[in-house]
C-alpha cells in the first residue's frame, strides 16, 4: 500500500530561522535546546510553546536553524532573544535570516557564514 | 521591508559596564544598528567623546542619578551642553516627576518604583507637554524571569496605554551593561510585540524616535530654549521680502 502524505492544504506553514550562537564556542547541541526550551517555558508557558512548535533542526559549529509555525514568528523570535546563557556561558542568539525552507535558509544565511565572535574583534 | 537605521540609546560601557566602548560599538554594528549611545551614569567616571567609527554613530550619553529632585535640576543644567542624549534614572516618584517636568531631559529610563509601575495620567500628560521620552529597557525583559519579568510585563503594558493616550514618544533600549545584554533590532521588536506594541510602534521607537532625539534643534547654536532661537539677521531681511 502506498503511503499516503498529507496534503499541502492541511499542512501547517512553517519558518526557518537561521541563526548564529555568538559568544557558545563549543557548545553543544543538546544543552542549546534544552536552554531554547526552559527559555520559552519560561516565557510564554506550555501553551505558547505548543503554539509556536519551535524544533532546533540543525546545529553545528555555532550556526543551526530553528522551525516554527508562520504564524507564531514574532514569538519565537522573542523566546530566542531571551536565551541569555548556556551552561553558564553568556550567549546571544542572532538570527540571520528567515526563511519558508531549511535549503532557503541554509544557502542564504548559513553558508559561507562566519560566526561573530567578540574576542576576536578586540 | 524598506532599511531603516536603528539605534540604541541606553548602552552602558566600562566602567559602569563590563566591557568597553569599542566592544559594544563592533557588537552592535554587527547586531545591525547605525548608532549607539554609551550611556554611562553620572555617578561613573569617564564621560565619552562622540568619535563616530565610520557608518556608525556613537552619541554623547549620560544616565543622571540623583537623589532628590533639587539635585536632578542641577546636573540636568550641568550636563545639557556636555551630551547629546539625557537621560534620568527613574525609579522615585519625585524623581520621575522632576524628569518628565523639565524639558531639557531627554529621556526617562526604567521610572518603576518598588510599590507599582512609577507613572500615571499626570505624569504622562508633562512627559508629553515637555516631550520626554519613556524608555522601555528590554533588559529587564531578557535578563529576569519569573516575578520580576511577570511586573516589567506588566508596566510596559501601562506604559503603553498612557503613551498612546497622552502622546508620549516611547524608546526601545537595550539597557545593555555588557556586549551579551545587547540584542538585534528585529529581536527587540518581536520582544515589544509580546508586551503589546504594534510592529511599526515598536520600529518608530528603535528609529525615528531616538534619531529625533539626537537631533534635536537645542545643539544648534542659535538655539534659546522650545520655540525660540536666534535668526541671521540676512536670513530674516530676505524671508521679510
Amino acid at each position: 500500500m502506498k503511503l499516503k502524505v498529507l496534503p499541502p492544504t492541511l499542512r501547517q506553514d512553517r519558518r526557518y530561522f537561521a541563526f548564529e550562537l555568538i559568544g557558545g564556542n563549543r557548545v553543544d547541541r543538546s544543552d542549546l535546546l534544552r536552554e531554547i526550551f526552559s527559555c520559552a517555558s519560561s516565557l510564554v508557558g506550555d501553551k505558547g510553546s505548543s503554539e509556536c512548535d519551535i524544533k532546533l533542526l540543525d546545529f553545528e559549529d555555532s550556526k543551526g536553524i530553528v522551525r516554527c509555525l508562520r504564524d507564531r514568528m514574532d514569538m519565537t523570535r522573542a523566546v530566542l532573544a531571551s536565551v541569555t546563557s548556556v551552561d553558564g556561558k553568556p550567549v546571544i542568539i542572532h538570527v540571520l535570516g528567515i526563511s519558508g525552507t531549511v535549503h532557503g535558509a541554509t544557502t542564504k544565511y548559513l553558508e559561507g557564514c562566519t560566526v561573530y565572535s567578540p574576542e576576536e574583534k578586540t | 521591508m524598506a532599511e531603516r537605521s536603528f539605534y540604541d540609546l541606553s548602552v552602558h560601557s566600562v566602567p559602569d559596564g563590563k566591557n568597553t566602548a569599542q566592544e559594544l560599538v563592533s557588537m552592535a554594528k554587527h547586531l545591525g544598528f547605525a548608532g549607539i549611545g554609551l550611556s554611562n551614569h553620572s555617578t561613573a567616571e569617564g564621560l565619552l567623546k562622540s568619535d563616530g567609527v565610520e557608518g556608525f554613530d556613537i552619541f554623547r550619553t549620560v544616565e543622571i542619578v540623583a537623589s532628590n529632585p533639587s539635585k536632578l535640576h542641577g546636573l540636568v543644567g550641568k550636563y545639557r551642553n556636555k551630551v547629546d542624549v539625557l537621560a534620568v534614572h527613574g525609579g522615585d516618584e519625585g524623581i520621575n516627576r522632576a524628569a518628565l517636568e523639565n524639558s531639557n531631559v531627554d529621556v526617562l529610563l526604567h521610572p518603576s518604583t518598588p510599590k507599582g509601575s512609577g507613572l500615571n495620567h499626570v505624569l504622562a500628560k508633562s512627559a508629553s507637554e515637555n516631550n520626554v521620552a519613556i524608555a522601555f529597557d528590554i533588559d529587564s525583559l531578557i535578563m529576569s524571569r519569573g516575578g520580576r519579568r511577570v511586573h516589567s510585563l506588566s508596566h510596559f503594558r501601562d506604559y503603553l496605554a498612557l503613551s498612546r493616550k497622552y502622546d508620549v514618544p516611547m524608546l526601545l533600549t537595550s539597557n545593555a551593561s555588557s556586549i551579551f545584554g545587547l540584542r538585534a533590532p528585529r529581536e527587540i521588536i518581536a520582544l515589544a510585540v509580546l508586551f503589546g506594541m504594534e510592529k511599526d510602534e515598536a520600529i518608530m521607537a528603535l528609529s525615528e524616535t531616538p534619531l529625533g532625539i539626537v537631533q534635536k534643534k537645542r545643539h544648534d547654536k542659535n538655539y534659546v530654549c522650545e520655540g525660540v532661537e536666534i535668526l541671521e539677521p540676512s536670513l530674516s531681511v530676505q524671508e521679510d521680502k
